[in-house]
């Protein structure tokens, strides 16, 4: 088979797909073969049912053979979903896969019109502009780049820990960042998890330690991702660590710096424990934290503040590990692949006024209430009130700040299920009566309904309906020192007012507060709600629009542990699939340097959205990196010279198609008439 | 010069001007509320799991007398549960149940909700919560003691005990179609009996012990 070089007279093969009625409902499709039959260079033309199949595809690979075709034009569905199916057809049939062109008649005519006489004359437009622009297309290259192996995990949440483990395991280098002072995330607040009620620190602990054992895994806690360049296989990243002043080789986690630390008690609100506890300037966030490392709070610790601490933090650490010279250090690694696991904050209920979150001190957010019934949690687990009572009655208020237009209006997915468990773990602890209040309950997951019906049968109340506001407003001396909810019973059909001792508000989850930030960091997009966004919501629900980048966890949606976990493994084979390929294919539609032309004018520099141009300052030449390009065409577009070109988008190939597209229009080329885009 | 009528608004059926209704509260404060009422009922429904109704209202819609209910069953289930005692008593409801059965066969939690109107029944005939000329109950409870009596039902004399405890003018409304029931040998007025009336007894006593529903 003779390979074409592209200067050959062209030959061209047209091919019609009816896509069964998609296409065929609408438009003519042999009145299509017919006309394109007619067009100069055409050789052979053809309409059939179904092109994407494999007969489709191989009367492409005989007509190429028998009448030896060097160019192929197919009109069908999007090049999103065959283009590359008819390329490899192409490529089998003995001709570099570029002499390709597809005209998208689906998506582009037959979905969008109704009128079938005018679809038919677009789809001959658009044939006619294709087939003119084939016989410009020249022989490319696909390119090839290469995947470094190792991995960058952004959160170390249940998400970040399961993808990072599981990478490991395989073989591969990972480092893992984290922000906060220890991994875990919100997970490890929790008390139990549903449905199973098993304890989340027992569960997650010994992955956990596992992740700062592995020979594979290095752990950043206390550090944040700052820039990030590069491409898909070869990522430059610089990675901030803050400093703890506490060396992490030298401290064991003896905590006795803490004993011995100036402040008797602790000042500061325990951002672990929700601000339910103090801590000391000197602290570690949890028990099993991990890395079991104390920190030093700059911002209370005396020693910073007035220099004239009596440091018996010092003294008493026999491992010499307090350092307060230590600074802010910046790492640069590179990595072919990353994960983002950022996980999601909570909805601040005070943004809902009229529930009197920080107005009635017995109104609590449900993060706060997993600290308070936790054994290692502020009060060891006793059910305690900011005032010192133990509660008789609860009142758990589901969707706050969920299915809310004025505040978000998606459904948080895992409120129900967790409100389901602190109704259990409330009474458990506290022989409480328990009310619910709910606008459906949605528990769709393994064993989660039949928990339902468990806690229904434990005599929870569910009380259907919004709760409009709580207060302590008291009609009835009964109601008198008790926090009163106020509801319709939707079920019953009556307005009631139940008095509480104790409000939970089950807060939903939401974007982190700087997505938008991250994002922009690593180049993805995000959904209008501020969560990353998936590159399709089906069918690829990990990867994002950045090759190599993929997301995992509530940072992508709310999500619950099963979820999150299932999702981290799922990126996580997504990376393994690229490090194990070894190099990616990419298409070479990318732009290239006329260096003759190029007179180094820095024009395209700052525009390419993509830093994929640098400049040579020696041969004072622009430079384009082909392995970032993404072929977006606006470098092509600026360059004041014309010495910026691209592949698959030439000159000559644009102006024939448009030609083809306009050649019985004449009036508009000739600028009079009344002429009118095709419908 | 007469001024003209304002067009009043009127339904299909009714042709009168619509009249004001009565304004009552609706607001139901805890204190009101029974809250041990719903395990109370289902202790007394053979421990039924009404807790577990999920409120689909499959009862309601199967039910071939709902439409005439005051709450559908669903509905009685849900306030039960929420301690509404008053309402779930003072109920046409569990009046209108006809035992058909249907909730309870189709009932997606199996709750068998009919044994839940009996007890309902029960505790509101134990708490006097039905108006004294209602027929169902008084039919309920002659009917028991002609059985606990003689070990047979002589359909007479129910009749006639009914007629006597609700409505006597009924009962002559009725007599003609008693004496036709007569006269073809459909209605005897010989009372029935069976033989072992004692072991019948043991029998009736042990399964039904004399307490009846306790009062709440």
């Amino acid at each position: 088979m003779p390979e074409t070089n592209g200067h050959d007279a062209p030959r061209v093969g047209f091919y019609v797909c009816h896509c069964g009625h998609n296409i065929a409902g609408t438009v003519d499709v042999a009145e299509v073969a017919r006309f394109a039959g007619t067009l100069p260079n055409v050789v052979v033309s053809r309409d059939y049912k179904y092109m994407c199949s494999d007969p489709g595809q191989e009367l492409i690979i005989t007509d190429i053979r028998e009448h030896k075709l060097n160019r192929i034009v197919v009109a069908s569905c999007s090049p999103l979903l065959h283009e590359h199916t008819f390329r490899v057809a192409t490529e089998k049939g003995g001709l570099n896969p570029y002499f390709f062109q597809m005209v998208n008649i689906r998506e582009d005519v037959s979905w969008v019109c109704s009128d079938h006489d005018a679809a038919t004359n677009k789809t001959l437009d658009l044939v006619r502009a294709a087939v003119r622009r084939v016989a410009h297309h020249r022989s490319l290259a696909t390119k090839h780049v290469r995947i470094h192996p190792d991995v960058l995990i952004v959160g170390a949440g249940i998400s970040g820990i399961h993808a990072a483990l599981t990478l490991a395991n395989a073989g591969k280098k990972v480092t893992l960042v984290e922000r906060e002072p220890t991994i875990g995330g919100h997970m490890a607040m929790f008390d139990k998890t549903f449905p199973t009620l098993d304890c989340a620190a027992c569960i997650l602990t010994p992955k956990m330690s596992a992740v700062k054992n592995h020979p594979n895994i290095t752990l950043w806690s206390y550090s944040e991702v700052t820039e990030v360049s590069g491409f898909v296989g070869s990522y430059t990243v610089k990675v901030k660590r803050k400093p703890r002043f506490v060396s992490e080789e030298l401290c064991v986690g003896c905590m006795e710096c803490i004993d011995a630390c100036v402040y008797k008690e602790g000042k500061t609100p325990d951002e672990f424990n929700q601000g339910l506890s103090k801590r000391k300037p000197v602290y570690i966030p949890f028990p099993q934290a991990t890395p079991q490392v104390v920190l030093i709070d700059p911002d209370t610790c005396i020693e910073f503040k007035s220099g004239r601490c009596k440091k018996t933090c010092v003294e008493k650490c026999d491992r010499d590990a307090i350092d307060f010279t230590q600074k802010e250090e910046i790492k640069e690694i590179q990595v072919g692949t990353i994960i983002l696991a950022t996980g999601f904050k909570t909805f601040d209920p005070k943004r809902i006024p009229y529930y009197g979150y920080g107005k009635y001190p017995n109104v609590y957010s449900s993060l706060e209430v997993e600290r308070l019934v936790n054994a290692s949690g502020p009060t060891g687990g006793d059910l305690v009130l900011r005032d010192g009572r133990h509660p008789k009655t609860v009142g758990i208020i589901h969707c706050v700040g969920s299915r809310d237009r004025k505040t978000n209006r998606w459904c948080s997915r895992t409120c129900c299920m967790y409100s389901l468990k602190l109704a259990h773990l409330l009474k458990e602890h506290s022989e409480a009566e328990v009310y619910n209040f709910y606008i459906d309950i949605r528990a769709a997951g393994k064993a989660y309904e039949e928990f339902y019906d468990k806690l229904l049968e434990e005599n929870i109340h569910f009380i259907r309906g919004r709760v409009a506001e709580v207060t302590d407003w008291s009609a009835r001396p009964e109601e008198e020192g008790k926090l009163i909810i106020r509801v319709e019973d939707t079920l019953i059909g009556v307005v009631r007012r139940v008095p509480v001792d104790m409000v939970v508000l089950a807060v939903g989850m939401e974007p982190q507060a700087d997505s938008q930030d991250v994002r922009r960091m690593f180049n993805i997009s995000c959904s209008t709600e501020g969560f990353f966004l998936e590159r399709h919501p089906k069918l690829a629900p990990v990867d994002t629009f950045t090759d190599g980048i993929f997301i995992a966890g509530a940072c992508q949606g709310p999500k619950d542990i099963p979820d999150s976990v299932a999702q981290a493994g799922a990126a996580a084979a997504q990376a393994l699939a690229l490090i194990d390929a070894g190099e990616v294919e990419l298409e070479p539609n990318t732009a290239y340097i006329v260096e003759e032309d190029c007179s180094g004018c820095k024009s395209c520099l700052n525009i390419c959205p993509y830093t994929a141009i640098t400049r040579d300052e020696i041969r004072q030449k622009a430079v384009i990196n082909e392995a970032l390009c993404k072929g977006c065409g606006t470098c092509v577009a600026t360059c004041p010279s014309g010495a910026i070109r691209q592949n698959l988008f030439e000159d000559d190939q644009i102006y024939s198609e448009i030609e083809g597209l306009l050649q019985d229009k004449e009036s508009v080329l000739t600028g009079g008439g009344a002429w009118r885009a095709p419908a | 010069m007469k001024l003209p009528t304002p067009p009043a608004v009127r339904t299909a059926e009714n042709n009168s001007p619509p009249r004001m209704k009565t304004v009552t509260r609706r607001l139901k404060f805890e204190s009101e509320l029974d809250l041990s009422f719903g395990e109370h009922v289902a202790e007394r429904a053979y421990g039924q799991k009404l807790l577990s109704c999920i409120q689909c209202g499959t009862c309601s819609a199967t039910c071939p007398l709902s439409h005439y209910m005051d709450y559908t069953p669903r509905k009685i289930i849900a306030m039960t549960r929420e301690g509404f005692k008053e309402e779930v008593l003072n109920s046409l409801t569990i009046w209108l149940c006809a035992s058909c059965y249907a909730c309870t066969v189709q009932c997606p939690r199996e709750i068998h909700i009919t044994d839940v109107m009996y007890a309902l029944k029960r505790e509101a005939i134990a708490r006097k919560f039905y108006p004294a000329r209602n027929p169902i109950p008084v039919l309920a409870k002659a009917f028991f003691e002609r059985v606990r009596h003689d070990g047979r039902n002589t359909e007479s004399r129910l009749l006639i005990t009914l007629y006597l405890r609700t409505n006597p003018f009924k009962m002559l409304k009725e007599a003609l179609l008693g004496f036709h029931l007569f006269r073809t040998g459909r209605l005897s007025l010989k009372r029935e009996k069976i033989k072992g009336m004692k072991e019948l007894r043991n029998m009736i006593d042990s399964v039904e012990p004399r307490k009846e529903a306790v009062p709440l």
